[in-house]
């Protein structure tokens, strides 16, 4: 897991691919293009790209894309998708309106 | 805040059986589930599972569905519907939104039972209405009676893409073809043979270059793909079809064990993301458990049973079952769950190349190929023998967990034996009275009965058909082969249909004498008149 | 309804609700009581559900149970609703989604803007 974090790490220059204009977060719309470009500016993590481009934090929460975010990343990144530390799972798990959110029932919860 | 015994997240096979195990013992149980109905994707399984009777072997998924259901509700269960849980914590803390607020509840034991969501791929076009996943198609047709569409293409050939291809067709629609990227159908021979016989034809190696239209589907263009997977130029087909079906794979849906802090790992053969467990499904929390689809994915089969473990190990985790109950039972279900992980396609060889079977006969390539076994290779598996009079033609060429054949035959002709993996084949003094029940109860349609003289320069072939209309006696037409193709004239000289045969009804056609090894399906003449 | 299955050979004939009327962009639709709202509006040809906020693409059913959230509408005014999840009432009103709204967006204009608050959690 070290390495993947070794930010003097070489990958090239980024290259224009075909299937960069693709869609892979159906949500947020982001593309193959944009994810590959956030690789080769420097965000190596999941959690960083997820924070950056907002893929997978629709409002599906990324239920679709997340393998596939994964995927593009490690080849960008040249490992294995198994290598790369997944984005963190919190609750709300599904999406949820704000107000039914903050409505509790019964006890006053934490 | 209400605190239960036990909580359950999912009402799925593997939910249902752990709340049902628990709820036996005494433990006061909830089931929390997102859905308007329970039963997960039981009530979608309209095919015979395989197995043994134990498995509950030629039973139909979504009637197995429904015996969950009706035996958690007589041990009064409690499922709360339209329940997301969006919340799991290490102390065993469950939140969850119900109708139009979020409430706490605390378990003193849990067990996960949130199954897996369909993997993806990306194309050219997969965002356009008309491209769906394969578990929205068996949603559309067989929970609410709409078809998916008119003309389908299916991406994927493991289990789900053929069964669900299957169901198209018994939905009405036409299934164009049946595309994967890798070189072999992934999923059990004799799925792909029911397929392939009706004329879907099979494009191995090949994948969705891009899916057309401009507000929807209306066409599709798949190319061959190398062994790297890149496109080979030149090899492109266009199908006009207004809808792509995407099967290629599921993926646990073990988020919730990530939020509580259990420990899991990334493992390729389960399918993702997976908790840490042990043999009774416990994770690296004690009394928290996983079972079914989340923990690796299997078959609905297999997740019962995981359930049933789990749902005895937090009863004895409670102490509601002495160690004694609790290991007898376990002991039971794992020798249950053992049977079903042999075979070709057990957990251990996923992704291998499986080159001969058990008993050492070279596996069809034709099958894995294009889907079906060729003429030339049928003879060659031991339940496709030649008698006088009319007996059993067992095409099961592929070491699957299976025996229904076996134990349905009044007259005791068809032996698997004790190892339920092994190919079935005809004893040899087998006195077959052709009553069909083997051909209907064959989960794999697999087994045809044949007379290959019935009468002179003829020979008739009684098969399984699960199709409407239902062929009647008198009705002429095509025999076609195992791949689909029609191989002579046929006259239908019977068609069978009886309570035991559970829907699945057995057409008899008369054909050619020198066809009665090679007719395997019928299609009825396109009928003159507008219907 | 030319996509409705009149009868099955493994489930037979599908059991439904009462039929009953609900208007689609306007147009008056029928469907049965308790569906899910996507299965109305698939039986009656409809395949656009929504058109997204950033590229103005549109999308329909994916997954049909609740994940994927592609099939959203604007649901008796209300946005963002997961038609594949919803079970249809009489006289409910259901319009096409473009971006987080029922209003259609200006020809030719793809707003990068307009992307924002999308309604997510």
């Amino acid at each position: 897991m070290k390495d993947i974090n070794d930010r003097t790490r070489d990958l090239g220059p980024f290259e224009p691919k075909p299937g960069d204009d693709m869609v892979v977060c159906r949500c947020e719309e982001v593309t193959q293009g944009q994810i590959r470009q956030a690789v080769h500016d420097g965000l190596f993590t999941v959690a960083e790209v997820r924070r950056y481009l907002r893929c997978g934090m629709g409002l599906c929460q990324g239920q679709t894309c997340a393998r596939l975010v994964k995927g593009i990343m490690a080849r960008e990144l040249g490992v294995s998708p198994d290598e790369l530390e997944p984005a963190s799972s919190r609750a709300p798990m599904r999406p949820i309106e704000m107000s039914v959110f903050a409505k509790e029932g019964g006890r006053d919860g934490e | 805040m209400k605190r239960y015994d036990l909580i359950v997240v999912g009402a799925g096979p593997a939910g249902m059986s752990a709340a049902i195990e628990a709820a036996k013992h005494g433990v006061h149980v909830v089931v929390f589930d997102e859905n308007a109905r329970p039963g997960g994707q039981l009530f979608k399984q309209i095919h015979k599972f395989f197995g043994s009777k134990e498995h509950r072997a030629k039973i139909r998924g979504f009637v197995i569905g429904q015996e969950l259901l009706d035996e958690a509700a007589k041990l009064g269960v409690t499922v709360e519907l339209d329940s997301t849980v969006i919340g799991l914590y290490q102390d065993k803390e469950v939140v969850v939104k119900q109708g139009e607020q979020v409430n706490h509840y605390k378990g003193d034991a849990i067990v996960v039972a949130t199954g897996a969501a369909e993997n993806m791929v990306t194309f050219e076009g997969w965002t356009l209405p008309g491209v769906i996943g394969a578990g929205a198609a068996q949603t559309m047709m067989n929970l609410h009676g709409v078809r998916p569409g008119n003309r389908v293409l299916m991406l994927g050939t493991g289990n789900v893409g053929l069964v669900v291809s299957y169901q198209l067709k018994q939905a009405g629609c036409d299934v164009v073809a049946l595309v994967d990227a890798a070189p072999h159908v992934g999923g059990y021979g004799v799925h792909a043979a029911k397929v392939a016989r009706t004329g879907v034809p099979f494009y191995l190696s090949h994948t969705i270059k891009r899916a057309e239209g401009t507000d929807h589907v209306t066409g599709v263009t798949i190319a061959q793909v190398d062994s790297h997977f890149q496109f080979v130029p030149g090899t492109e087909k266009h199908f006009d079809v207004d809808t792509i079906c995407v099967a290629v794979g599921l993926s646990p849906m073990s988020q919730l064990f990530k939020m509580d802090g259990c420990k899991v790992v990334d493992d390729r053969r389960k399918g993702g993301q997976v908790p840490v467990v042990d043999d009774l499904g416990q994770t690296s929390i004690p009394g928290i458990f996983a079972a079914g689809d989340v923990s690796g994915i299997e078959e609905a089969s297999s997740a019962m049973i995981e359930g049933r473990i789990a749902g005895l190990a937090a009863a004895s985790y409670l102490g509601f079952a002495t160690d004694d109950e609790e290991r007898a039972g376990v002991d039971a279900n794992e020798r249950a769950l053992d049977g079903l992980r042999q075979g070709m396609f057990a957990p251990k060889n996923r992704g291998k190349k499986v080159e001969k079977t058990e008993e050492g006969i070279p596996v069809s390539q034709t099958l894995l190929e294009r889907g079906y076994v060729a003429d030339s290779e049928i003879e060659r598996f031991p339940g496709v023998t030649h008698r006088v009079g009319i007996h059993p033609v067992i095409e099961c060429t592929q070491n699957i967990p299976c025996n229904p054949c076996q134990d349905v035959c009044p007259k005791h002709c068809i032996k698997v034996g004790s190892h339920i993996t092994a190919l079935p084949q005809l004893e040899p003094d087998a006195n077959c009275i052709g009553c069909g029940l083997c051909v209907a109860s064959c989960p794999g349609q697999a087994i045809f009965l044949v007379d290959e003289k019935s009468e002179p320069g003829f020979a008739e072939v009684t098969l399984p058909y699960e199709f409407l209309p239902l062929p009647q006696k008198g009705d002429r037409g095509q025999a076609l082969g195992r791949d689909g193709k029609p191989v002579c004239e046929a006259e239908v000289v019977g068609v069978k249909r009886t309570k035991a045969f559970d829907h699945t009804a057995i057409v008899t056609v008369k054909v050619p004498e020198d066809m009665s090894m090679r007719a395997r399906f019928f299609k009825a003449a396109p009928a003159t008149e507008t219907d | 309804m030319g996509t409705r299955i009149a009868e099955h050979p493994i489930l037979g004939v599908p059991q439904k609700g009462r039929l009953v009327s609900f208007t689609y962009d306007g147009k008056t639709l029928q469907g049965y009581e308790g569906e899910p709202v996507a299965m109305a509006l698939k039986a009656a040809g409809v395949m656009v559900h929504r058109y997204t906020a950033k590229r103005h693409e549109p999308r329909g059913i994916f997954c049909a149970i609740g994940r994927c959230t592609d099939c959203v509408m604007v649901v008796d005014g209300v946005p963002n609703v997961r038609t594949c999840m919803t079970p249809l009432a009489e006289g409910m009103e259901v319009r096409t989604q473009y971006g987080a709204t029922a209003v259609p967006f200006d020809a030719g204009e793809k707003d990068e803007a307009s992307a924002k608050d999308g309604g997510a959690a």
